[in-house]
């Protein structure tokens, strides 16, 4: 059996250096008064200007070993809330942990990277004790949906004396999944006669498996998902589905004319352009939302689109599982065909008004948004 | 200690220490430096909200501007410039200390200080500074990390988010007002701190090298001494005092300078001219006679006195037999240099060159300075034997007649003494100690003076009042001694001085200032002669055993070492502790490479030995090493903390174990959980959600004080039903 080696990284990642160092207004200050005051002892042969000389150099190395301890030994988790919606804040929860059994650390800034650009405003940690854990959180909003992945964290310190900015820069690959923004929508009243399999609106015992959920009262222990409530912390309980739930198709067209495609790969939207894409945006969003809406009230839903295709399901994990879909959902040419609708299912079919598209499907409701 | 409260008072302490840094060495006029700081002291209550500030903004904006205009107008008046700036300095500090409001102020307050710093080290040299200093680089690091914590809490913790509510700000009083952010430990650690960063800033001070070529530390006035001056005016009346003012420091082997040793004459100016009274320096008398040698870091002095010019060599060979003191003199108001009587060779940086008109007499040196200044002599301390003094002989060179010199006033009645004394003496020796002698015996030492009037004072001394100070003594000696025909001169230095058992050297106070004569024999040179009675010759002593007086003596060490490694440390200063710091190096290695060949000597000669003494050990490596223990086991790694719910899960396992459910090293936890609850043993399910938890806490890393709880109850949970059951199985 063949073994792979490590992999290393890039020549130019090795040698940079490890800590970045960057001046502040203070650290200048002091640059220059040392620098003064050099000039003097030596002009003068003043001792006591070698003596403040020697402080003020002292004084610059020993913030810098101060900062380097604090900085070691830090580590930074980043947990973002579980659903992400474009155009909605959303806390960030940056947890960081001083793992030096003796030393405290002091005023420590966190903050997020993509690349090497700095997401949002800064963490700040006051103090920081030996062996102890403190958790804060910044708020910040995509305005997309899509994957994000922030390419790791950046931990910084102007302890003691804010002579310099000392960063580390680690690599820790986060993916944000942000989903399609929420918009209000009025649930269209189903049209078709053949309206699928009866309903009950509740959950059921022991059909398919649901999701989990928080353990309440009364609820049976065997029902209890140990590894899941062992991964969270809190007891979780399994749901079954309803085996007489409503069926919904929810299909929205993601087709878009190739020339905005392009548009959108090259980064060079033209105002024309912007119209269409906020189009088909505004639809996948309208389509997000009915399948919130439908699942909340206990429907069974699918979802139809170029090129993706939801099998029917209920409950969380189903509605988690098609808002990933749709927040993944790419822009295809309209010659991407779309699932077959389930006859004799309701369907609501959302298209995007200012975009033309050849090959859309017939629904029992057509959503021109 | 409240944040808040922490920090001011770490800003006031740095701010105080550089305020008494600047004033404390006499930079601001007492009443000035006084003013300021009452006023800084009571700047502590100013604040807001006690006071609102802004009401007193225009006040004290119109106070700077006066002080700005008074100090140009100052400064232009006076020349002064610094000891203004100095002024206008306490008056900016005082005025900020006024007007703290935001984080500017403070930074504000911080440069001053340090400006304060910068022109105390101009304007004050004194021990009082190195103090001063080491209180402002403690203080200092106090003050400025905690500065920073507090601006990065105003910037930083002013916004609280929150998912369920919009976001809040935070009261930054209530953080400010908080024991919990420094404590006991905080101040420790900076202290710490402050200490290596004391430690860095004294390494890098001797490290630096001193190629500077001017000295601009300000001229301090010389001291103005009770006893020693460069001229005696013989008269006046009073009571004369000791002074105790430290003037000169002395290291030299403590056998000459120990509390036990003959009193070392510190010989300083000498005179030939005695007139009314006065004794002075006549323009003919004979000038220093000397060889210079100037190098790049020192200039050495050789002394002819009244021998030949040597070469260098030669020279290096006699300091060899010489008693070589490391003197630091303090600025007097005098420009001579002291040394042991009778000094052969000066040495002294090469910067500090005598000014070209000075015109040096007597065998006298001089060499300007206007704060201490630290030099090497070479001495003669041993005197020519009686014997050979009696027997020297030889024509007394022509400018030595000066040496003779007698005025017309002086009385008949004193000239009749100077013959009655040395009638049937034939030698110059025996002649000057008769009178010697007779002064001795026959007058009273007194600091007491009476004033001789119209008189000739040493007639006065020597007829009338019968009394007097080292002065009358040696102006009656030299005047009887010049009547008899010896040349004699007047010498004034200082005399003794205290032995500092600390540091080993001896610390010479004005009270200390003497004066004696140096008598010319043909072939011997100048011998010195003091005819002040040798029980009232040292007044002050060589230093008491009372606490007082060590206490006073380790504080004069502490301005000695003060003196000698930072106000006089010089290039040449620098590469002898280099030389030194090298030498011990070289010893150290020196040892190591013997210390390494003789072990290797060792296993080559007795390397049965080595052999039944390392086989032991290699065999117990060995064992270790089979049975996969660590061979130095404290260096391994330390093992993972416990979380609180581990420690609970630990716990329950040996109640398990006790009440017979052991888990064997093959057993996961899970694995017994399900193994407990498959048999139906008691506790079964507790122990499984227990076990879950377990997991999640150890290693999920999860740091949940819910789970935390709810593990506890299991656990009570547990113990109750294993109780049960075994009360139950009795």
């Amino acid at each position: 059996m063949a073994t792979r080696e490590p992999a290393r990284l890039p020549w130019w990642r090795r040698y940079r250096p490890p800590r970045r160092l960057s001046f502040t207004r203070e650290g200048r200050l002091i640059v220059v008064l040392s620098v003064g005051v050099g000039f003097a002892a030596i002009n003068t042969g003043n001792n006591l200007l070698y003596l403040l000389l020697g402080w003020l150099l002292s004084f610059i190395i020993a913030s810098g070993l101060l900062s380097e301890m604090t900085l070691k030994r830090l580590v930074v988790d980043r947990r973002p809330p579980p659903r992400v919606f474009a155009g909605e804040p959303f806390l960030m929860e940056v947890a960081i942990k001083n793992e030096k059994p003796r030393r405290a650390s002091f005023s420590i800034e966190v903050e997020d990277l993509v690349g090497t650009t700095p997401l949002d405003k800064r963490c700040y940690f006051l103090k920081i004790p030996a062996a102890k854990s403190q958790r804060t959180s910044y708020r910040h909003t995509f305005a997309r949906r899509g994957l994000y992945t922030l390419s790791g964290y950046r931990v910084a310190t102007k302890f003691p004396f804010a002579l310099f900015r000392k960063s580390r820069d680690v690599t820790a690959p986060l993916e944000v999944l942000v989903y399609p923004a929420r918009v209000p929508v009025a649930r269209p009243a189903p049209r078709t006669t053949a309206r699928g399999d009866t309903t009950t609106n509740r959950a059921g015992r022991r059909g398919e498996f649901l999701g989990l959920r928080e353990h309440r009262v009364g609820d049976d222990r065997r029902d209890v998902h140990w590894r899941s409530s062992a991964r969270s912390g809190r007891l979780l309980v399994r749901e079954y589905e309803d085996e007489h739930a409503r069926r919904l198709v929810i299909a929205v067209d993601n087709a878009m004319p190739e020339a905005v495609r392009e548009a959108v790969d090259d980064g060079a939207l033209t105002p024309a352009f912007e119209v269409s894409v906020a189009a088909v945006e505004r639809a996948i969003s309208v389509a997000a939302s009915l399948v919130a809406a439908y699942l909340e009230l206990g429907w069974t839903v699918e979802l139809c689109a170029r090129g993706c295709h939801i099998p029917a399901g209920a409950g969380r994990q189903h509605e988690a599982k098609i808002a990933r879909a749709l927040a993944l959902l790419p822009y295809v040419a309209d010659a991407v065909p779309f699932a077959v609708l389930p006859p004799r299912v309701e369907s609501v079919l959302v298209i995007p008004r200012t975009v033309a598209a050849a090959g859309r499907p017939s629904a029992s409701t057509v959503m021109d948004v | 200690m409240r944040f808040a409260v922490a920090h001011k008072a770490a800003t006031y302490l740095m701010v105080g220490s550089a305020y008494v840094a600047l004033v404390a060495g006499g930079g601001v006029a007492p009443a000035i430096a006084l003013a300021g700081l009452v006023a800084l002291i009571a700047s502590w209550w100013w604040e807001a909200p006690h006071v609102r500030l802004e009401r007193w903004t225009r006040l004290w904006t119109a106070g700077s501007i006066l002080a700005l205009v008074y100090s140009v107008v100052a400064s232009v008046l006076t020349a002064d410039f610094l000891g203004v700036g100095a002024q206008f300095l306490v008056w900016l500090t005082v005025a900020k200390a006024y007007n703290r409001r935001a984080a500017r102020d403070w930074q504000q307050m911080y440069l001053l200080a340090f400006l304060m710093l910068v022109a105390g080290s101009v304007l004050n040299p004194d021990l009082t500074y190195g103090l001063c200093f080491l209180a402002f680089v403690i203080a200092s690091t106090w003050a400025l990390t905690l500065f920073h914590l507090r601006r990065e809490m105003e910037d930083n913790l002013l916004v609280k988010h929150a998912a369920d509510r919009a976001s809040e700000r935070v009261e930054v009083r209530r953080i400010l007002e908080s024991r919990r952010i420094v404590d006991g430990r905080f101040f420790l650690g900076t202290g710490a701190l402050s200490f290596g960063v004391f430690l860095g800033a004294a390494l890098v001070f001797l490290a630096l090298p001193r190629v500077g070529v001017g000295f601009f530390l300000k001229g301090r006035a010389g001291l103005t001494l009770t006893g020693f001056s460069d001229g005696v005016k013989l008269g006046g009346h009073g009571v004369i005092k000791n002074d105790a003012t430290v003037v000169m420091r002395i290291e030299m082997p403590s056998h000459y300078g120990n509390r036990d040793a003959p009193e070392v004459h510190w010989r300083g100016v000498a005179f030939d001219r005695y007139a009314r009274g006065q004794w002075s320096r006549l323009n003919t008398s004979p000038r220093t006679q000397q060889t210079l040698e100037e190098g790049p870091a020192r200039d050495r002095r050789f002394l002819l006195w009244d021998g030949p010019a040597r070469p260098a060599r030669a020279i290096d060979e006699l300091a060899a037999g010489l008693v070589r003191q490391d003197i630091w003199l303090e600025p007097l108001e005098s420009d001579v240099l002291f040394g042991a009587s009778k000094p052969r060779i000066v040495e002294y940086a090469h910067v500090l060159r005598p000014r070209r008109s000075m015109v040096e007499r007597n065998d006298e040196v001089r060499l300007d300075h206007a704060s201490t200044i630290h030099y090497t002599v070479w001495s003669e301390l041993a005197q020519p034997s009686p014997d050979e003094l009696r027997g020297s002989a030889g024509k007394l060179p022509p400018a030595y007649r000066d040496y003779l010199q007698l005025p017309p006033e002086i009385t008949p009645r004193t000239r009749e003494l100077a013959r009655t004394l040395t009638a049937g003496l034939t030698n110059p020796y025996d002649q000057a100690m008769a009178i010697k002698a007779w002064l001795g015996n026959n007058l009273r030492y007194t600091l007491v003076l009476a004033d001789p009037g119209r008189q000739e004072p040493v007639d006065f001394f020597l007829f009338d009042r019968k009394k007097g100070h080292c002065e009358y003594f040696a102006s009656a000696f030299a005047v009887l001694a010049r009547a008899a025909g010896i040349p004699t001169r007047q010498v004034n230095g200082f005399l003794g001085g205290e032995w500092n058992e600390y540091q080993g050297y001896v610390a010479v106070r004005a009270g200390d200032a003497h004066s004696w004569d140096e008598v010319f024999f043909p072939g011997a040179g100048w011998v010195t002669f003091d005819p002040t009675p040798a029980a009232d010759l040292d007044v002050l002593g060589r230093g008491g055993a009372g606490w007082t007086e060590r206490l006073g003596r380790f504080l004069d060490t502490m301005r000695f070492h003060w003196n000698k490694w930072v106000i006089e440390y010089d290039l040449a200063s620098q590469l002898a502790l280099f030389k030194q710091v090298g030498g011990v190096f070289e010893t150290a290695a020196g040892a190591a490479k013997r210390g390494v060949v003789a072990i290797g000597r060792s296993l080559y000669a007795d390397w049965p030995i080595w052999l039944l003494a390392a086989t032991p050990l290699a065999g117990w490596l060995w064992w270790r090493r089979r049975r996969h223990q660590p061979v130095f086991p404290r260096l391994r790694s330390r093992p993972r903390p416990r979380v609180p719910v581990s420690q609970i899960y630990d716990e329950v396992a040996r109640q398990l174990a006790r009440a017979g459910a052991p888990r064997d090293a093959a057993t996961t936890p899970r694995e017994l959980a399900l193994a407990l609850t498959a048999r139906g043993a008691v506790a079964a399910a507790p122990v499984a959600e227990l076990t879950e938890l377990y997991y999640a806490a150890e290693w999920g890393r999860r740091d949940d004080p819910a789970a935390e709880q709810r593990a506890a109850a299991l656990a009570r949970e547990i113990r109750a039903a294993l109780d049960d059951a075994r009360r139950a199985s009795r």
